[in-house]
């Protein structure tokens, strides 16, 4: 090792014990008195670095922070859990609500059916057939129009259903009369079914609205109310996407077509 | 938790003294250094879960301070880094003489590239290759910084002016 290499690694770490540097130092006139000066220098820096004390009570303030960040968290996380609860709770309470309003929703389409069929009372005493040319008049007034046939008719109007007009028919059924509503804009998402103390019947959705069917109680309508859909080519104005037939019932309305031809 | 907390405190209690010796070394200002080294282990608390190795705890909380100083340094706290301001604090914790003073100058003068492996080998007792890995150098650079840290130390206290080959 020459005094330029000894210098350079004695700099780097002056209070270092290794062999090498410590066999140059013993060795080297020039060298020894650098390192020994250079080796109270850094003892003198160190003491100065070293030797600084900490202000009292410094650890404990410190661990004291600690302590508050640490319930700080926990208040933190309790308000978490509080948010999370809430929105929980007010999630919950919101599809209730959404559950319920659907309810309420149908219930009430379905006693209003009620309501218009005992308002009109009279039109179910109606006893002949209207001819096919004022139940296409009716349904073209909506831009609808028959694709098929669907039995006689005692009466065809266009009505004030519950949000806007619609076609009001009467046809005569096994048990009597059967009132049947095409309602459009009336948007349900199942069929659901009409009860009372004198009828019976059901409301059927339709890509356009619904259709309500209902007779007298007894009266057997199952069915009746998807033929009628597939039989009425609804306007496209007024369908969510679906040309003809109206209801998206392809298979009744094949079953219709099939029935007719044979 | 109980027995995090009880690591933690004894973590603080080991280690709060020498970082707060590296934060003096580092801002020359004893209530700048006291809330370096309490933040630093408010930041320390947060990440707990990677305290419980003693040994990398130590390096890691050099890290963070290191890193909050060079914060408060962008945030351009002046008193936090002025060494010529003698500190209100006993003579017994703080050492006022001329000498004491002129090191403290010369320190302060010196490139914070050449300081900071200075001030971890000296007071944090850190090897080169763990000085290296605080600062994200590799041991060579490290060596060499150093070397260079001491001879301009040497020379800002000798008043010579730095040349190389006379060493």
């Amino acid at each position: 090792m020459n005094c330029l290499e000894f210098r350079r690694r004695l700099l780097t770490d002056p209070l270092s014990g290794d062999e090498d540097l410590l066999a140059h130092e013993a060795t080297c006139a020039a060298c020894a008195p650098f390192a020994q000066d250079l080796r109270a220098r850094e003892i003198r820096m160190r003491s100065l670095l070293q030797n600084v004390v900490p202000p009292p009570g410094l650890a404990e303030r410190v661990s004291l922070a600690a302590r508050f960040e640490q319930r700080a968290e926990r208040r933190r996380q309790w308000w978490y859990s509080a948010a999370a609860a809430v929105l929980l709770t007010v999630g919950v309470s919101m599809v209730s609500l959404f559950s319920t309003s659907i309810e309420r929703t149908n219930v009430a389409l379905a006693q209003s059916v009620i309501n218009h069929i005992e308002d009109e009372a009279s039109h179910l005493r109606a006893a002949h057939p209207v001819p096919t040319a004022r139940v296409n008049w009716v349904f073209k007034r909506f831009g609808a129009e028959l694709a098929a046939d669907i039995g006689p008719v005692h009466f065809a109007a266009e009505c004030l259903m519950r949000k806007r007009n619609g076609v009001h028919l009467v046809m005569p059924g096994k048990m009597g009369p059967v009132t049947v509503f095409f309602m459009p804009g009336e948007m349900t998402d199942t069929a659901m079914p009409i009860t009372s103390a004198r009828f019976n019947g059901q409301i059927v959705p339709t890509d356009w609205g619904s259709i309500a069917v209902v007779g007298e109680a007894g009266e057997t309508v199952d069915g009746l109310g998807e033929r009628l859909a597939a039989a009425v080519r609804w306007p496209a104005s007024t369908q969510a996407g679906v040309s003809v037939p109206v209801g998206g019932n392809l298979l009744a309305a094949s079953r219709l077509t099939q029935q007719k031809n044979g | 938790m109980a027995n995090i907390r009880s690591e933690f405190d004894t973590l603080v209690h080991a280690l709060a003294p020498e970082l707060f010796r590296y934060a003096m070394g580092l801002c020359h200002n004893p209530h700048t250094a006291e809330d370096l080294v309490q933040e630093t282990f408010l930041r320390g608390w947060r990440s707990r879960t990677d305290l419980r190795d003693g040994k990398a705890a130590k390096a890691w909380l050099y890290t963070i301070l290191r890193n909050e100083h060079a914060r408060l340094y962008e945030r351009q706290r002046p008193e936090a880094c002025d060494p010529t301001v003698l500190p209100d604090i006993p003579d017994r914790g703080y050492d006022t003489s001329a000498e004491a003073f002129v090191l403290r100058r010369a320190l302060a003068k010196l490139q914070a590239d050449y300081r900071d492996p200075l001030l971890l080998q000296v007071i944090g007792g850190f090897s080169c290759r763990e000085i290296g890995d605080i600062l994200e150098l590799n041991t060579n650079t490290v060596l060499t910084r150093l070397f260079r840290a001491r001879k301009a130390l040497r020379d800002l206290l000798t008043g010579d002016l730095p040349q190389e080959a006379s060493l």
